[in-house]
């Protein structure tokens, strides 16, 4: 009877072509991490952000996402690293950055919106519909919101999925007759004035900053040297979200651990799933009421909701349950005019 | 003579061919004329060495040419042959200070004061090899003569076969180096040279060996220079020319070009002798100016410049076309200019222990690439303005800083500011002048706490007059959420705008 050892070399051997070390499990990984800044954000995560890999910041809107990852780049900028920030909706503002800490001369940082037409002030054009930023409201239905004759045929969230695809406005068929004037004019023998040829400009689709956003990461990715790259689409609504493949986050992560850059996500959504190593949410901020003039700021509450590779205190498998380490941390995030506590 | 002097005379033959030529190597190994002249009454000025073994001849007609077949015909182009002139200049003024040009036609000819430079180059002989190198490395087939009299050099050179490349001729040696050479080489008059035809006079070696006396009262003064340069002891006053350090290559096409890829065979080969005279200098390249004259009769300027001047020709090319693709000609282009600013070779210094930065080349080339897909203003890096109004920065280039950073990481504030962009105007719901109310995104929202105003206003002296108040607003949603917003009541446009959350 040969030991277990050689028949697994033996099926390993013989499986190596199709699957290679098909019986050994892959090596754990223990990832250095950064600081974020944040001293009870760090002490949750175990030492703050892990390096040469995805994290994902997940929140509603005003949950502090932001300020969690500003403060992450001021951390990497003060060792004079290099970041960039891959911005879809123009949303970063400067003057907090520089308030906070990041050195603005270490972090390129690429809009990805159109801004062209936002930047004039008598322009009204909205460069991303306003849609775009509503999350759909899920429909009324019977059973689950499909219209399904059962609810065993329904899909759980197919409806939450679907929303927003049927939110624009569908334009009504022109007629095919000519109008009633263009015929009065015709019958007259009146003559019709010619329509300039303009050329419009094409309308902004709605994937297009998203699309960009995804391509410049790529770019920054296979050009290397960036410590942290923030992938910032925390303005969209997740059903755009939603859509990006999973396949971009597997690349993301297997040239993240390459480069040894650590990208991190801030979206409405969880969408890259087990791409991500870590994955953090935001939950509503509290707001601080010290002040009755000025706004002093909230405070954040956030929890681990994924950590993979997550180093085990010690190797003995207790009979109890072990105490169970906390999930959640809060800190307060105040304003720069507000000064500390 | 003072025995210390020694010249080098650069002669480079058929100058119009190889001018037009060293920009286009496909064409190098093909029969090719040049033309000169007001069609259709066009000449052959000068033609290379292929076309002559065929039995072209200077001085022939287009229509004579035409009778061979399978001759390239190219029309002559006096920016290449001054683009050529200066390059040949420069690379000559690397080897001396004073460098005197003489003007001839159809040949480039230049002589160099290379007196005292044994211990820079070595002996006349390898200066001579090097100087003949680094004009090869521009494209170029030259010949040097190197002698202790100015004009001996000269005539040396002209009067060398064309087989022989380099000729040094020690100090007092130079009549018997120029005995053999014929009459030609000397420009003598029609009168002088049937007069010395008839005597039987064919060789310098024959015109020297005549009595000096005789030959002044046969020929006057004349007689008396054309024996000293026959024995290489005509004195010479020198006159050094400013040497010109100058990057611009010229290219003039055959037909209007309308293909980017096209067009950038062409600029390789230019930016690679752009980057050989850069790099004869220590230098490396810091910009390159493509000017493209179209067919209509426009110019397209277009000015690429890179984070670290670099001498990579491939870094360049990538440069160039992700630029040229983003800010398209718009017609066909007749003629290429390129000009380029030298720089100081960029110098790097790695460390073990210093930070992971990504590398100039490669980053120069993503952010190209990147500008051509999200416009040129919106990559690189923000710096803030001094001012109260919106937006309160500006953007710059990015680059990588070299120093340690200064920026101090704030320790209490990390609330920031999420703008919204462009501005949401908002329906709200003033009670005593305060917000109390608004619709945002398809929700109502219920202030709870309102902070403000507090005013900010400018430039009311001319028509970029702005004023607004701003508030910041802790507000309910129907929906049970908060929201943190910060408003602008813009008192110019009477209206109110949501201008980012507090994230």
């Amino acid at each position: 009877m040969p030991l277990a050892s050689t028949i697994r070399l033996q099926v390993e051997s013989a499986l190596a072509r199709k699957i290679p070390s098909a019986l050994t499990p892959a090596p754990r990984l223990i990832r250095p991490q950064i600081p974020t800044g944040l001293a009870e954000l760090d002490e949750l995560s175990g030492g703050g952000l892990p390096l040469g890999a995805l994290t994902e910041l997940v929140g509603a809107e005003c949950t502090g996402r932001t300020s969690v990852a500003l403060s992450f780049l001021a951390q990497v900028t003060e060792a004079n690293k290099v970041c960039a920030w891959v911005d879809s909706a123009n949303a970063f503002d400067p003057a907090s950055a520089a308030a906070i800490g990041v050195d603005l001369d270490r972090l390129l940082w690429i809009r990805c919106a159109d801004v062209a037409e936002a930047s004039t002030k008598t322009t009204k054009a909205v460069t991303l519909p306003q849609k775009y930023f509503i999350p759909g409201s899920p429909k009324k239905g019977l059973h689950g919101g499909g219209f399904g004759p059962h609810p065993r045929t329904e899909i759980r969230g197919l409806s939450e999925a679907m929303a927003g695809l049927f939110t624009g406005e569908t334009p009504l068929p022109k007629p095919v007759e000519p109008s009633a004037t263009k015929r009065n004019r015709l019958a007259s023998g009146e003559s019709i004035p010619s329509i300039p040829f303009t050329r419009r400009k094409r309308r902004a689709r709605h994937y297009d900053a998203i699309e960009r956003a995804l391509r410049t990461t790529d770019l920054l990715l296979q050009t290397g040297g960036f410590s942290a790259i923030v992938l910032d689409l925390a303005g969209i609504a997740p059903q755009y979200v939603a859509r990006i493949e999973l396949s971009t986050w597997h690349r993301y992560r297997v040239a993240a651990e390459k480069t040894q850059a650590c990208i991190l996500l801030l979206t409405q959504y969880p969408c890259a799933k087990s791409g991500s190593e870590l994955q953090l949410r935001l939950l509503e901020a509290e707001p601080i009421l010290e002040a009755h003039t000025v706004f002093s700021g909230m405070r954040p509450r956030i929890e681990i909701v994924r950590q993979r590779f997550l180093q085990a205190a010690s190797n003995v498998v207790s009979m109890r349950k072990p105490p169970q380490a906390a999930r959640t941390a809060s800190w307060q995030s105040r304003t720069p005019w507000a000064g500390a506590q | 003579m003072n025995s210390g002097e020694l010249y080098a005379c650069l002669l480079v033959r058929e100058f119009p061919a190889q001018a037009l030529l060293r920009l286009r190597p496909e064409l190098r190994e093909k029969p090719c004329v040049i033309l000169d002249g007001e069609p259709p009454a066009e000449t052959v000025c000068s033609l290379n060495t292929r076309a002559r073994l065929l039995g072209v001849q200077r001085g022939m007609t287009k229509v004579e040419v035409d009778t061979f077949g399978s001759i390239t015909i190219l029309p002559r182009s006096r920016s290449v042959e001054a683009a050529a002139k200066t390059a040949l200049l420069e690379c000559a003024g690397a080897h001396s200070p004073r460098v005197e040009l003489q003007e001839e036609e159809n040949v480039f000819l230049c002589c160099l004061d290379i007196t005292g430079t044994e211990a820079l180059f070595g002996p006349p002989e390898v200066l001579a090899k090097t100087l003949r190198q680094r004009v090869a490395l521009l494209g170029l087939s030259a010949q040097v003569a190197v002698s202790g009299n100015f004009h001996a050099s000269i005539l040396l050179a002209k009067g060398l076969p064309a087989r022989t490349a380099i000729v040094v001729v020690p100090s007092g040696a130079e009549s018997m180096a120029l005995a053999p050479l014929s009459l030609s080489v000397l420009a003598i008059s029609e009168a002088h040279a049937e007069t010395l035809s008839r005597w039987g006079i064919r060789t310098l070696g024959m015109l020297a060996a005549l009595p000096r006396t005789d030959l002044i009262a046969r020929l006057g003064q004349d007689g008396k220079r054309l024996q000293q340069m026959a024995t290489g002891t005509m004195p010479h006053l020198f006159q050094p020319i400013d040497v010109p350090f100058v990057l611009e290559e010229t290219a003039e096409l055959d037909y209007p070009l309308d293909n980017l890829e096209s067009l950038l065979f062409g600029v390789a080969v230019m930016l690679e002798q752009l980057i050989v005279r850069a790099a004869m200098r220590v230098y490396a390249l810091a910009a390159v100016t493509v000017e493209l004259h179209l067919d209509g009769g426009g110019t397209h300027c277009r000015t690429v410049s890179p984070r670290v001047p670099t001498n990579d020709r491939h870094l360049w090319l990538k440069l160039l076309h992700l630029d040229l693709e983003a800010h398209p000609a718009g017609a066909p282009i007749s003629k290429v200019c390129l000009h380029a600013e030298p720089g100081v070779t960029s110098k790097v210094q790695l460390g073990l222990f210093s930070p992971q930065l990504p590398e100039s080349g490669r980053l120069d080339v993503t952010l190209a690439r990147i500008a051509a897909l999200v416009g040129d203003d919106n990559v690189g890096r923000a710096v803030l303005d001094d001012t109260h109004t919106s937006p309160g920065f500006h953007m710059e280039p990015f680059a990588v800083p070299s120093g340690s950073s200064t920026t101090k990481v704030s320790r209490t504030a990390y609330g920031c500011l999420r703008r919204v962009c462009p501005p949401e105007r908002l329906s709200i719901t003033l009670d005593c002048g305060r917000p109390s109310g608004f619709f945002f995104r398809g929700h109502r929202y219920t202030v709870r706490h309102a902070y403000g105003p507090w005013l900010a206003g400018g430039e009311w002296w001319n028509e970029r007059i702005w004023g607004q108040e701003q508030w910041d607003l802790i507000a309910q949603g129907d929906d049970e959420t908060t929201l943190y917003g910060c408003v602008h009541q813009d008192f110019v446009q009477k209206s109110w705008l949501l201008v980012g959350l507090y994230d």
